[in-house]
């Protein structure tokens, strides 16, 4: 009987001891509370670009995943797609690292090359088809800053914020301007206080979900299955190894690693149904 | 006893290279100046007029010049470095004799590269049509055509393939690393210059891709893009992209019901040359943008593109027209 008070009394002086060193420890140490609320900053801001009721209408294209299984008939047809989408998942995550990563990552750390980065990107671009939705994500990108974020984040004295706002306004006059999604994506996680390595990783995570998505509704893989490869440790490391082999890589040395991707978007335009834009 | 040489310094680098086109007043095309070195050599043969001049601004001799290597290839850490410049109203065409084979490196970081600047005038044009590049296995080659259009005026009809390799001996994409870049420029005498096309292409190990190099070219053997731009190939774009247009719908069906027409001697030879790119593992698209006509084609086999170049070339006939056979001397 008397152990079990004891014990009792033991665990209520270790609580009380515990909360005592937590308190001492928040005194000490004041700058505890603003780190985590710039954590909590950069962590909202990314679970709201994650979130897929983000209205970038991703859900339009296929990233050439269409085009690639038509060029592609298993044989029986019968035959199950799943090992074509998987080879299609790798190269044109691969492909994505290689031509639009750079572009994010330098649209964040130099917000003020917006404009020459656009452009740039623009003349990277071969095929119609791919332009039309990497232009179509970043004016969505451009409408939902535009239209809902902007008036939380009026930091006027920010160079990224003002960047943005001034691309924002030339884009309505000018008739050089695109808007690709690549650079924008780096240049307005920058605003929204998303760290470099996470801007990344989520651009890369967020077009492994679309094409997966694409998937589902064409049929080829069922909602559970698409969530296995999500969170496959297969795929979280070929993004981290994507963002790290990307890290240095200059926009001028960004290009295209593999070249039938090409050619399987461009011929999109030729398929006789589809269900995607790209 | 100083002596000071008449002559002016040599400037004469291994490799460097370089042809001007002028004007010789009134109206003559010449090759002003026409240079190279070890392991550079080119072979320039008189100029011919051309079979018909479609304006005013047709030049009356178009000039050829021919790309050679010694020993017909590109060895380990070779580099060449060639600028050329076309004045205003002046045509040149550029060729090869035969693939550019580039040969094993010891060292994968001994990366043989081949540079080209080129210095377009408005009204004048460049073709560029070399056979292919050949990489063998274990070979590591980067090039650089970099174009530089005064004002963006100016015609280009550029080509820039590579192939698998040597298939004979079995080798198959094997090689430690390939990278081409095509870039376009517009510059003007007070504006800052401009991009206007980037075409780069990266064959090497990074990408995350767990797979060879071979599966991820999807058993193509050739891989190719064609960079149309400007007056002078104005129909030639456009041949390219309605031929495009023309091209049958991926996973069509046919249901029997169409009412069979007869066919004109050009839709005839559409049906033939369609039917030759089904033969020959064949694909390509065309693509409209920023000003130019960019086309890219990969097939099964090195003759299968060359066979199509040629014959889309030679269907639509204005570039032979105005530059003369010797055009489409490396598509033969």
């Amino acid at each position: 009987m008397t152990t079990t008070d004891d014990q009792q009394s033991l665990k209520d002086e270790i609580a009380d001891l515990e909360k005592r060193l937590h308190d001492a420890k928040s005194r000490l140490n004041p700058s505890l509370e603003p780190s985590t609320l710039v954590k909590d900053e950069a962590l909202h801001a990314l679970l709201l670009l994650s979130d897929s009721a983000l209205p970038l209408g991703s859900f339009a294209f296929s990233s050439g995943l269409e085009s690639y299984l038509a060029h592609h008939k298993p044989s029986p047809p019968s035959a199950s797609q799943l090992p074509s989408f998987h080879t299609f998942l790798r190269l044109s995550l691969s492909t994505l690292a290689s031509t639009a990563l750079p572009y994010v990552l330098t649209g964040h750390r130099h917000p003020e090359d917006v404009e020459t980065l656009d452009n740039d990107f623009d003349a990277s671009t071969p095929c119609t088809v791919a332009r039309r939705a990497s232009i179509a994500q970043g004016r969505a990108l451009l409408a939902v800053w535009d239209r809902s974020y902007k008036a939380q984040y009026t930091d006027s004295t920010s160079a990224a914020t003002a960047s943005l706002t001034a691309f924002s306004k030339a884009l309505r006059t000018s008739d050089t301007l695109n808007a690709h999604l690549a650079p924008l994506w780096g240049l307005v996680t920058r605003v929204l206080c998303v760290p470099l390595h996470e801007a990344a990783y989520l651009f890369l995570f967020s077009h492994a979900r679309t094409v997966v998505s694409a998937a589902v509704r064409a049929s080829v893989m069922g909602p559970y299955q698409a969530q296995a490869v999500l969170s496959s440790a297969e795929l979280k490391e070929r993004i981290r190894g994507l963002v790290g082999e990307g890290w240095d890589v200059r926009v001028e040395d960004a290009g295209q690693s593999v070249p039938v991707m090409d050619l399987w978007v461009g011929r999109h335009e030729k398929l006789y149904s589809r269900i995607f834009n790209s | 006893m100083t002596f000071t040489s008449p002559f002016a310094a040599s400037s004469a680098k291994a490799g460097h290279g370089s042809i001007e086109l002028a004007i010789l007043p009134p109206d003559t095309p010449v090759l002003r100046n026409i240079s190279y070195q070890y392991p550079l050599k080119l072979v320039a043969p008189d100029g011919i007029p051309p079979p018909e001049g479609d304006d005013d601004n047709t030049p009356r001799l178009i000039h050829t010049v021919f790309l050679l290597t010694y020993g017909g290839g590109i060895v380990a850490g070779d580099s060449i470095n060639l600028n050329v410049s076309l004045e205003s109203k002046t045509r040149l065409v550029l060729l090869t004799q035969g693939s550019t084979k580039i040969f094993k490196t010891p060292d994968p970081t001994l990366v043989s590269r081949q540079h080209m600047s080129v210095h377009v005038a408005p009204n004048s044009a460049l073709v560029y049509l070399p056979d292919p590049v050949q990489p063998f296995a274990q070979s590591a080659f980067s090039q650089s055509q970099i174009y530089h259009l005064e004002d963006g005026k100016g015609s280009l009809c550029v080509c820039d393939w590579v192939t698998s390799g040597r298939p004979a001996r079995g080798e198959n994409w094997d090689i430690h690393a390939y990278t081409s870049r095509n870039e376009v420029w517009t510059c003007s005498k007070d504006v800052k210059k401009r991009l206007l096309l980037r075409d780069n292409l990266i064959l090497d190990k990074h990408g995350r891709t767990g797979m060879r190099l071979s599966e991820r070219m999807d058993s193509y053997a050739v891989f190719g893009t064609l960079i149309i731009r400007g007056r002078v190939f104005q129909s030639l774009s456009q041949h390219f992209m309605d031929e495009f247009d023309a091209l049958p719908r991926i996973g069509g069906r046919n249901w029997g019901d169409d009412v069979q027409v007869e066919l004109s001697a050009k839709e005839h030879r559409r049906v033939k040359r369609q039917q030759q790119e089904t033969a020959d593992g064949l694909i390509w698209s065309a693509a409209n943008v920023r000003g130019f006509v960019l086309v890219k084609f990969a097939s099964r086999e090195v003759e299968g593109s060359r066979h199509w170049l040629r014959d889309m070339l030679r269907e639509e006939g204005s570039m032979l027209k105005s530059f003369g056979e010797r055009a489409v001397l490396c598509l033969k």
